[in-house]
C-alpha cells in the first residue's frame, strides 16, 4: 500500500522515546538518551524545501525561550542538509543543533517518513506530547483550541498513514504542524503556571504571570495563556500559529506585521495582545473572506499583487497587502504619489514598489468605479 | 521587556488614582511606549490601559465642536481620525497636515493625540542603554554633545541635553494656542480638572533633562482644545526630512497668516525639528505683523526666529535649513 508499512508506529505518549545517535557538529557523537535531565523538542522537517521552514524553527525557539514549562529544552531539528537549512542553525538559542544528511533512519523509528512532526520528550526521556502531520491535533483538558487547517482532519485516535506518506507536501500541513507544537507548548506552560504564581506572590513585584487572553482572529475565537508582555504579533505567530503577519524590524518601522483591527490597518508588533481583546483582528489568512471570497478565492488586492508582480522575495508582501487593502478605504487622493505616501509605512527591500503602486491603483480604481465591488 | 502588571481602569478617576503609584505608565496607542519598553528604556512596573475608557465615554475618542467655533479633541482619538476630520481640514489645515506628515498610516491609526504630545525624543543615545544620557539616566552625561548630533536641537538646548522634541502635532498646536484638559488626582480618591497651554506643557531641559513636562504623577490628558482662529484657514505645515515620507523632521514650520491689502495683520509661527520643545516663535510673529507680505519680511522673520541658535558639530546646517523652511512656508501660505 505505501512505504510507511516499513516504518515503526510512532511512539505513544508515555513511551520511552526511541534512542538514536546524534552528531553534535564538533565531531562528537552523543545519544538522545544522553540528553535526559532536560526536556527535548524533537522537530522533524519534511525532506523538501518549504518556505515556512525558517519560520517554524524560529517559532520553536521562541516558544522554548518564552515558555517556562519547557525552558531550557533542547530543540533537535531533524532535517536533510540543504543550503536553506544550514544557516539557521547558527541561531544562538539552539543548544545542540543537529543536521542530518539523511534523516530517514531516525524518521522511520518515529513513524515519520515524509511529513513534519513534533515530539516533546520529557526530562525522563518519555514522549510527553506528539504531533505528526496529518494527525488530528489533540486537545488536552483546558488547552484552548486554535483554528487548525486543514479542516478535513481524519477521525481522532487514528494515525492516517496516507497523510503521513503524502509526497505532495503542502504549506497548510506545515502551518498545522507548527500550530500543533504551539498548542503542545501552551499545555506545558499551564503546568508551569502554578509555580510561577507562587513565585510571584513571594516576590511582591510585577508578576509577568500569564493570563487568559481571548482574541478574535479571522472570525474565530482563540484563547491563549499569555504574559501581558506578549505583543499581538507574537501572540499570533508564536502562540496561535498564525504566521501570515511577519516580524521584520519589531520596532514599528517596516510594516511587515500589518494586520487589521476593526477594519483599520495597524502594526501588530507595537500593541499588546491583551489590549486587543474583543476586537475583530484580520490577518492575511482571513483577508479574502472579508471581501466575500470563499474557498481559494483571493481578495482583489491579493490578485492585484499577482497581476502586477508586486513582490519579489515576498517577506513584506502580507504586510503590503494588508496595508493596501485598508488604504483603498482611506480618503487618499488618486495619484501615484498619493499611493506612495499612503503606503510609506511598508518597506520593501527588494524594491517592488512600481508593482505595488500599480496593484493598489488597480483596486482603488475598481473600488471607486464599482460600488458593488469590494465590500466597504 | 521587563515584567509589568496590566490594569484596566473603570473610570478616568480610577485611572489617575492607579497611575499615581510609582513607576506607572498610561498606555493608549502604545506605539512609542511599547517600542521603548522593548529596548528597556522604559521599564514601568504597572501599565494602565486607557483605551477601554472610551467605550463608556465617547468624548475621549472623538472630535467635537467647542463653544465659540473651536474644536475639542478627545485625548484617546487616533491621529488619523483627527487628520481626516472635515472640520479640522477646513478650519485648521496646519493641524491636519502636521498629523498626516507624521509617522505612517498604520501608526496614525494607533497613536493617540494625548500620547503624541508625550512621546519621547528620538535621540539615538536616549534609545541606547549602553550610552550615557542625562534624560534617561540623570547625571550620566550627554553623549550627543560631542557625539553624532546631526538630528539634534539648536534652540532651547542646555549643556546637559540637546535632544529634539519629535512631535509635529505639538508644533501645530502651539501655533494655534491650543490647550489640554488634564485630570488631576487629589486627596482621598478625589480628582479635579485643570487646563494647561500646550506651549506650557513641555519644559526646557536645563539642568534636569529627565523632566519633560509639567504634568504631575498620575495626571491624565483627557482632551485637547483648539480655540477658534479665523485665519487658521490659511495655515500650513511644511516638513523637511531625509526621506520624502515617514521620517522625523530635520526642520518644520507651522504657520498661519492673516493678510489684508498686502499687509500682514496677524501671524502664528512655530518651528519643529530644531527645538528641545515645540518652538513657538513670537519674535518671528512680531517681525511679520504690520509688514508687507513679501519675501524680505519672511526672511526677516526667519532671522528673528533663529536668533540665539546654538549649533554643534553636525547640526549647524539646521540654522539655514530652518530659515528656508519658514520662508517657504510663509511664501506658500500667502500665495
Amino acid at each position: 500500500m505505501s512505504t510507511v508499512s516499513n516504518a515503526a508506529r510512532p511512539p505513544a505518549i508515555g513511551d520511552v522515546a526511541p534512542d538514536f545517535e546524534l552528531d553534535d557538529r564538533t565531531g562528537g557523537r552523543r545519544r538522545l538518551s544522553d540528553l535526559r535531565g532536560a526536556p527535548v523538542l524533537l522537530a522533524f522537517h519534511p525532506p523538501h524545501w518549504d518556505p515556512a521552514w525558517p519560520e517554524s524553527v524560529r517559532a520553536y525557539n521562541g516558544l522554548i525561550a518564552n515558555l517556562p514549562g519547557i525552558a531550557g529544552a533542547r530543540l533537535l531539528s531533524i532535517a536533510d542538509e540543504g543550503a536553506w537549512h544550514a544557516p539557521l542553525f547558527d541561531d544562538g538559542v539552539l543548544d545542540l543543533p543537529v543536521l542530518w544528511l539523511d534523516r530517514r533512519p531516525i524518521a522511520e523509528r518515529y513513524g515519520v517518513l515524509e511529513g513534519a512532526a513534533v515530539f516533546v520528550i520529557d526530562a525522563e526521556g518519555r514522549v510527553a506530547w506528539r504531533h505528526i502531520a496529518g494527525d488530528p491535533v489533540s486537545s488536552p483538558p483546558n488547552v484552548p483550541t486554535a483554528p487548525i487547517e486543514p479542516a478535513d482532519e481524519p477521525p481522532a485516535d487514528r494515525i492516517d498513514s496516507d497523510a503521513v506518506t503524502t509526497s505532495e507536501w503542502t504549506r497548510r500541513r506545515f502551518v498545522a504542524t507548527t500550530l500543533a507544537a504551539a498548542v503542545a507548548l501552551a499545555f506545558a506552560r499551564q503546568v508551569a503556571h502554578a509555580e510561577e504564581v507562587a513565585n510571584a506572590v513571594a516576590s511582591n513585584g510585577p508578576t509577568g504571570a500569564a493570563n487568559a487572553v481571548r482574541l478574535r482572529v479571522n472570525g474565530r475565537d482563540i484563547s491563549l495563556d499569555l504574559d501581558p508582555r506578549v505583543t499581538l504579533l507574537d501572540a499570533l505567530r508564536e502562540y496561535a500559529g498564525i504566521t501570515g503577519p511577519k516580524k521584520g524590524c519589531d520596532l514599528g518601522q517596516c510594516g511587515a506585521c500589518t494586520v487589521h483591527v476593526n477594519g483599520r490597518r495597524i502594526l501588530a508588533c507595537l500593541t499588546l495582545a491583551v489590549m486587543q481583546q474583543g476586537k475583530e483582528i484580520t490577518t492575511i489568512e482571513g483577508l479574502a473572506a472579508t471581501a466575500g471570497g470563499s474557498g481559494d478565492a483571493l481578495h482583489p488586492m491579493q490578485q492585484a499583487f499577482i497581476d502586477h508582480d508586486g513582490f519579489q522575495c515576498g517577506y513584506c508582501t502580507s504586510g503590503q497587502i494588508m496595508s493596501a487593502a485598508a488604504v483603498v478605504r482611506e480618503p487618499w487622493g488618486p495619484s501615484d504619489d498619493d499611493v506612495r505616501e499612503a503606503m510609506s509605512g511598508n518597506i520593501c527591500r527588494c524594491g517592488a514598489y512600481p508593482g505595488i503602486v500599480a496593484a493598489v491603483q488597480q483596486v482603488r480604481k475598481a473600488t471607486s468605479s464599482d460600488t458593488n465591488g469590494v465590500r466597504r | 521587556m521587563k515584567p509589568f502588571d496590566y490594569t484596566v481602569p473603570r473610570s478616568v478617576d480610577e485611572a489617575v488614582r492607579a497611575a499615581s503609584a510609582p513607576n506607572t505608565r498610561f498606555i493608549a496607542g502604545g506605539t512609542n511606549l511599547i517600542d521603548l519598553m522593548k529596548i528597556e528604556v522604559e521599564t514601568p512596573a504597572h501599565l494602565v490601559d486607557l483605551n477601554p475608557l472610551a467605550e463608556s465615554d465617547s468624548t475621549l475618542r472623538s472630535v467635537g465642536d467647542a463653544p465659540g467655533g473651536g474644536l475639542r479633541v478627545g485625548a484617546l482619538t487616533p491621529m488619523s481620525d483627527v487628520a481626516w476630520d472635515p472640520r479640522v481640514k477646513e478650519r485648521y489645515p496646519v493641524l491636519s497636515q502636521a498629523l498626516l506628515l507624521g509617522a505612517s498610516g498604520q501608526l496614525r491609526n494607533m497613536a493617540s493625540m494625548g500620547g503624541n504630545l508625550l512621546q519621547r525624543t528620538r535621540c539615538p543615545y536616549f534609545r541606547d542603554t549602553a550610552m550615557p544620557c542625562n534624560k534617561r539616566e540623570p547625571g550620566s552625561g550627554c553623549s550627543a554633545i560631542g557625539g553624532f548630533n546631526r538630528s539634534h536641537a539648536i534652540l532651547g538646548t542646555s549643556q546637559h541635553c540637546i535632544a529634539t522634541h519629535p512631535s509635529d502635532l505639538a508644533v501645530a498646536l502651539v501655533a494655534l494656542d491650543a490647550t489640554i484638559r488634564v485630570r488631576t488626582p487629589g486627596p482621598a480618591g478625589s480628582a479635579a480638572d485643570r487646563t494647561i497651554a500646550v506651549a506650557d506643557l513641555h519644559v526646557l531641559p536645563g539642568t534636569h533633562p529627565e523632566r519633560e513636562t509639567v504634568l504631575r504623577p498620575g495626571e491624565m490628558i483627557t482632551a485637547i482644545e483648539v480655540p477658534a482662529l479665523s485665519f487658521a484657514r490659511h495655515s500650513l505645515y511644511l516638513k523637511v526630512r531625509d526621506r520624502a515620507s515617514y521620517a522625523f523632521a530635520l526642520a518644520s514650520a507651522a504657520v498661519a497668516v492673516n493678510v489684508a491689502n498686502g499687509t500682514i495683520r496677524d501671524a502664528r509661527v512655530a518651528l519643529g525639528g530644531i527645538g528641545t520643545k515645540p518652538w513657538r516663535s513670537r519674535s518671528a510673529e512680531r517681525a511679520l505683523i504690520g509688514k508687507p507680505a513679501v519675501a524680505a519680511s519672511f526672511r526677516a522673520a526667519a532671522n528673528a526666529a533663529l536668533q540665539g541658535a546654538v549649533t554643534h558639530k553636525d547640526n549647524a546646517f539646521k540654522v539655514e535649513l530652518a530659515k528656508r523652511t519658514l520662508v517657504r512656508a510663509l511664501t506658500e501660505v500667502v500665495a
